[in-house]
């Protein structure tokens, strides 16, 4: 027999294991991976609550093209009772938050005034709120605002807690993505 | 689309995961051919994680009609020669051409194994031992190798016979042992 032939018989026999993991390591490092501007990277991790904010504000927006020519009135109590329910459900959050350290989770500046209640978007509504005090559209509007703004801030402090346990978890060392 | 070829336009767009998934994809066969053109398992890493660098580098000149298992591989085998270069490893025949006689290797075939092949093959000068792996395991015809060496075809298919007859001498001391 051919030591060609041989070997082809027992071709797998004659592989090795793997490299070990410090030749990945050293070429992590030296990736051609252009690195994106801090507030794009920033965006790239937390495009879905840019996303949401964007949908208040265009959720905002239509209501006002929509109800700009509407009269002014007054604004009914039980429109009255919803946004101290909600008022006061956001604003415990928004405490939540204001009490983790912004680096921690993750928000610029910018994201950080956006889910302040008194936005300028919600002055708005607001504002339209009272001009059409009668308006179920605005009505429904509002609600979805705030369901959208709790959601929101529910998924960023759920977010928050699951990156911090992931931190503490070894077991998540192994993964060197 | 091959997955493969999905992998590259993912590594061309700068996606870290992708450059991951190329890595695992090749890097044991790629490691193995290093482990035996060098002989030595750090050499072997050292050579593979530059070969990879150049690699992921040189992925956006990667032409679609190309395979991509050729091209790494191509890159990988250019390296491993690189290195045994700079160990003054030279391919170029001294003294006469004597005409090559084919041998065969399994005079006690029975009592044959790998693993006896596989040191008898480690022990090759590194001149032939580049040779029968070229010839062998990365399956490179004559004239290739000879490109690859820069040397005649001839001198390649002499330097074959003579590394297959060294095998034959390592492995017959080896069974009487």
């Amino acid at each position: 027999m051919k030591l060609e032939d041989f070997i082809q018989q027992h071709r797998s026999e004659f592989e090795e294991e793997g490299p070990g993991p410090r030749v990945w390591a050293a070429l992590e490092k030296e990736l051609p991976v252009r690195q994106r501007p801090t507030v794009v990277r920033m965006l790239a991790r937390h495009w879905w609550k840019a996303a949401i904010l964007v949908a208040l504000i265009a959720n905002a927006g239509i209501l006002l093209k929509m109800n700009a020519k509407k009269d002014a009135g007054v604004v009914l109590p039980e429109i009255a009772e919803m946004q101290g329910y909600y008022t006061t459900q956001i604003e415990q959050k928004l405490d939540e938050l204001k009490a983790l350290p912004p680096e921690e989770l993750g928000l610029d500046s910018t994201t950080r005034r956006e889910l302040e209640i008194r936005n300028d978007t919600y002055k708005l509504l607001e504002r339209e709120l009272q001009n059409n005090p009668g308006n179920e559209r605005i009505r429904a509007a509002m609600i979805r605002y705030y369901q959208m703004k709790l959601e929101l801030l529910d998924r960023i402090l759920s977010e928050h807690e699951k990156y911090n346990d992931e931190i503490v978890t070894p077991s998540n060392k192994k993964d060197v993505l | 689309m091959p997955v493969t070829d999905q992998i590259v336009v993912r590594c061309r767009k700068g996606d870290v995961r992708a450059f991951h998934e190329l890595y695992e994809a090749y890097s044991r066969a790629m490691y193995n051919i290093c482990l035996r053109m060098t002989g030595h398992s750090s050499d072997a890493e050292d050579v593979l994680q530059e070969a990879f660098v150049q690699v992921f580098k040189n992925l956006e000149k990667l032409e679609s009609d190309s395979s991509l298992t050729a091209w790494i591989k191509r890159i990988v085998v250019n390296h491993c020669l690189s290195y045994l270069r700079k160990k003054k490893v030279s391919w170029e025949e001294v003294g006469e051409m004597e005409a090559a006689v084919e041998t065969e290797v399994d005079e006690e075939a029975h009592a044959l194994t790998v693993s006896m092949v596989k040191e008898a093959i480690r022990e090759l000068p590194d001149g032939y031992r580049t040779v029968l792996n070229l010839y062998i395991f990365e399956e490179y015809s004559h004239r290739e190798i000879a490109a690859l060496l820069g040397i005649t075809e001839s001198t390649v298919k002499t330097q074959f016979m003579r590394a297959k007859e060294k095998v034959r001498q390592l492995v017959k001391l080896k069974i009487k042992q």
